[in-house]
């Protein structure tokens, strides 16, 4: 449904409108020569025009640190309470990119997957998701090959399209998307219907169907050696992901209270696995790697039926050796095609 | 319980017993009697089991289902948290989330020979597993338990591991490894999968339930193999590093599995098609 | 020199003297390049050299995975090279296992990089193997320009200056893993009986993190600026290895990776080294 349009000058009024409201506006802004997601004081910080942050919203849902349980010691017992927050801040994200949203709704199956993590629901259920269509993307960009689109849906409550002529056509997705269209009305326009709208190409690299079959009888394959030397097996990849998830459970305290903490951990890292023993099953760079892309492009498949990756290209931008996951995968689809 | 699944259970050390240098079971109640009474769960299931301040750890339930009131595990001093955990003293508090996982499928084992081995501190989850079938005895036919270590000293459940022996009903074989034998030992020596091929089991109408260190299965697999035992009748339980034991962070994954949702309950069939990561 | 380059490779390879060429190859766009591990004489043609061979490959010396190739070549710039020189003396390599293949390097990144504007390694002082021609140092005055800045800061401020630099940090450690002189097989933050160093990413656990790794580098760090180029927050890392590099010059006239045969401050002790450290 695009009957409306936001003139990009007035996107101030808007990210206003919503903040009457009482919506927290979370946006892109610049943080140290990086673009990250943060709370917008000041609408002239927003940064719509950045391709890529350096972060995704995933933080935004699943922080990267976050207390479950706060425990004090009184005596020799112990009194508990759980840090689940009774509601979360009403928030509206403006400025995500359509595969951010996308990572949202992947997420979603995990964190429902027969017990309901109400650290992220609650999130999920006060936040609104504004992406922009994305008209200018780079070559690391790759969500056309992994079911994705620069201006695909699934995830937003709002779509934005830039126009030729200085607007965003604006398409709300779900009831959360009209709420924002209703709030905004007097700062928007009606939508003629004729608008140039600007969406960029996003050439597909390759063929996701090749690509699991390929994978599920590979585990064993001199394709995984030459990669298995590069990677560092820091957490890069892993901590800028969209959908990437994997976390730790520590408990931090002093002699008179402490907390039990949720905190990003990521497959790559070298004691990931390892357990009191000493015993390591992923014990080399290599069999860590091949983790992370069995995981997204093959066990999570299996079992939540998606591809655990949006095809942002954060990790590939971002590792330190230039480990490029659509190379990596496009090669593995590349593997499959030649031995058919 | 709240909808905080990270939320745990508050219970209380209510007995401690030494089972072997470094290894101690722990007898657990619920400090909330009304949530005791409510709890049940079936053999083979794990839970994560904390002491505040320090964090928290998987173990299976050792105890059966059938004994009501309270849960116990059995764990060895390893790394931050078990050494906490074995520092604890009667009255102490003890964090306790679960059940979790898949189970022994014991409804499908009836009318069967049960063969139950387990190996040093594996023998904890087969420890459940036998006195759930103790105590539905007469759903089961012969019922065959291996226990073995490295040494006698090391065996775990010594007491039970006696009164098992002077069950009539049920074959108990004890064996430690040849070097591990004292003078008073009256059981066999020689290594499980060795003792397990000289003794011949038989593989007829039989289900076997077993847990060790990963060598260990591994070559026990090979000699149940030999006996003419299929992989599908032989179901063996996990202990990978776990964090949340509720298929969230991932770190259980190995193959397209999670160990705690999927698992730990596995026949060795499945464990074969998975990558060797564990 | 690209083509140089490959043929020394290939010439080691094919006489059979090292048996890994760990060196650059084309990235995945035309500003970066990406490790490669050559075994072969006719792979050598993927090696590659321009101003994007930003990384540092000594780093890879030390993994045990590689260890299995009895004798490494790696190409290595001057500020690489220096890394070199403090494994061997650290005992983590012998340096007759290695083939340092030097390049001279008139810097990399565009525009250069800031370690680059006072390089005196141009060519690097350690090399077995030297690709292209001798490059006159660079003056090494600016070196600790950014350092003093800060030093002219009160402790207050010096204080939010890096409480806010490090409450961006994420602990992915990609500083740590790029890095060729942490080695160490279990981490200090890998360490849970005590936890140390917290492991989660809040302020208290990132300035600790960041305060010990750089502590722990003090008289170690070769400059080569990898961990800052790496870090996704943009902490200026540098500026914190720096400031203890300048002390370690000062107090004790040493700095990493020249000097093959001098004794490491750290873990020597010398009658007449000054007290001032010790206030």
């Amino acid at each position: 449904m695009t009957e409306f349009k936001l003139k990009e000058a007035r996107l101030g009024e808007l990210v206003n409108a919503l903040k009457g409201e009482g919506y927290r506006v979370v946006a892109p802004v610049e943080e140290e020569g990086a673009f990250v997601f943060k709370e917008v004081n000041d609408p002239g910080e927003i940064r719509l025009d950045v391709l890529r942050t350096a972060r995704s919203i995933k933080e935004l849902f699943f922080p990267r640190v976050e207390p479950t349980l706060s425990y004090e010691f009184e005596g020799g017992s112990v009194t508990c309470r759980s840090e689940i927050p009774e509601s979360a801040r009403k928030t509206a994200i403006i400025g995500c990119r359509p595969c951010d949203a996308a990572s949202l709704t992947m997420l979603d199956k995990l964190f429902d997957w027969d017990y309901r993590d109400e650290y992220w629901f609650k999130r999920r259920e006060a936040t609104t998701v504004i992406s922009v269509a994305c008209d200018a993307p780079d070559s690391y960009c790759f969500c056309t090959s992994v079911g994705g689109s620069p201006e695909g849906t699934m995830g937003s409550d709002l779509l934005m399209k830039k126009t030729s002529d200085g607007y965003y056509l604006l398409e709300a997705v779900t009831e959360k998307g009209r709420s924002v269209l209703e709030t905004a009305k007097d700062v928007l326009e009606p939508a003629t219907g004729d608008e140039e709208v600007q969406v960029g190409d996003v050439p597909r690299q390759f063929d996701l169907e090749h690509v699991k079959p390929w994978l599920d009888k590979n585990f064993e394959h001199d394709y995984w050696d030459e990669i298995s030397y590069k990677c560092l097996s820091c957490g890069v990849c892993a901590f800028v992901c969209p959908t990437c998830h994997c976390f730790d459970i520590q408990d931090e305290a002093d002699l008179e209270r402490g907390v039990r903490l949720k905190s990003w951990d990521s497959c790559c890292l070298p004691i990931f696995t390892l357990h009191a023993s000493g015993h390591n099953p992923r014990a080399t760079r290599g069999a860590r790697y091949r983790q992370r892309v069995m995981h997204k492009f093959a066990y999570y498949v299996d079992k939540f039926g998606m591809t655990a990756c949006v095809g942002c290209g954060r990790c590939s931008v971002s590792c330190p050796i230039d480990m490029n996951i659509c190379t990596v995968v496009a090669g593995a689809a590349g593997q499959a095609e030649a031995s058919t | 319980m709240s909808a905080d699944i990270y939320e745990p259970y508050f219970m209380r050390v209510e007995e401690i017993t030494d089972e072997a240098p470094d290894i101690r079971t722990l007898r657990l109640v619920f400090q909330d009697e009304a949530e005791g009474r409510k709890f049940d769960f079936r053999a083979g299931q794990f839970g994560l089991f904390s002491v505040f301040g320090e964090g928290e750890s998987t173990f299976c339930i050792a105890s059966p289902p059938t004994q009501k009131g309270y849960i116990e595990c059995s764990f060895q001093k390893a790394g931050r948290v078990t050494r906490a955990l074995h520092d604890l003293e009667i009255g102490d508090t003890v964090g306790f989330r679960g059940p979790y996982g898949n189970w022994f499928p014991l409804d499908e084992m009836k009318g069967k020979n049960i063969i139950l081995i387990g190996m040093g501190i594996g023998l904890a989850p087969v420890r459940c597993v036998i006195w759930n079938c103790l105590d539905l005895r007469d759903d089961f036919r012969d019922i065959t338990i291996m226990v073995g270590s490295r040494e006698v000293g090391l065996l775990v459940y010594k007491r039970e591991i006696k009164q098992w022996e002077e069950m009539s009903g049920v074959k108990l074989v004890k064996t430690v490894d040849p070097g591990g034998e004292t003078p008073d030992w009256d059981g066999e020596v020689g290594f499980v999968p060795t003792v397990v091929e000289q003794i011949a089991l038989s593989p007829e109408n039989a289900v076997v339930v077993m847990c060790g260190p990963p060598i260990a299965i591994k070559f026990t697999l090979a000699a149940l193999d030999n006996l003419g035992f299929n992989a599908e009748q032989i179901y063996t339980t996990l202990e990978n590093k776990m964090k949340c034991g509720l298929g969230k962070c991932g770190r259980c994954n190995v193959g397209n599995v999670y160990v705690c949702k999927d698992g730990p309950v596995f026949t060795a069939a499945q464990l074969r098609s998975l990558p060797q990561e564990f | 020199m690209s083509e140089e380059l490959r043929q020394k490779a290939r010439e080691l390879l094919e006489k059979g003297d090292v048996d890994l060429v760990i060196g650059y190859g084309e990235g995945s766009d035309p500003t970066r390049t990406m490790p490669v591990f050559i075994r072969r004489p006719e792979d050598c043609d993927r090696l590659v050299w321009n101003k994007h061979c930003f990384n540092n490959l000594t780093s890879y010396l030390t993994w045990p995975e590689l260890k299995k190739h009895r004798r490494r070549a790696v190409v290595c710039k001057g500020c690489d090279a220096k890394a070199v020189v403090v494994l061997c003396k650290e005992s983590q390599v012998n340096r007759e296992d290695v083939v340092v293949i030097g390049v001279s390097c008139e810097g990399v990144g565009d525009p250069l990089l800031s370690k680059c504007e006072f390089c005196d390694v141009r060519t690097p002082k350690t090399y077995d193997i030297l690709i292209g021609s001798e490059l006159q140092p660079l003056s090494k005055e600016k070196e600790f320009e950014s350092v003093q800045e800060i030093e002219t800061k009160d402790a207050a401020e010096r204080w939010e200056f890096w409480r806010e630099h490090f409450s961006r940090c994420i602990k992915c450690y990609a500083c740590r893993q790029v890095c060729p002189l942490c080695y160490c097989t279990q981490c200090v933050v890998e360490r849970n009986q005590p936890q140390w160093v917290p492991t989660s990413s809040h302020p208290k656990g990132n300035f600790a993190w960041n305060v010990m790794r750089a502590m722990h580098l003090a008289g170690r760090c070769i400059g080569c600026g990898e961990c800052e180029r790496v870090c996704p927050s943009n902490i200026p890392l540098m500026l914190a290895n720096r400031k203890l590099a300048k002390v370690v010059k000062e107090q004790f006239e040493y700095e990493a990776g020249y000097d093959i045969d001098e004794p490491l401050p750290m873990t020597s002790f010398m009658p007449d080294d000054s007290d001032e450290l010790f206030k």
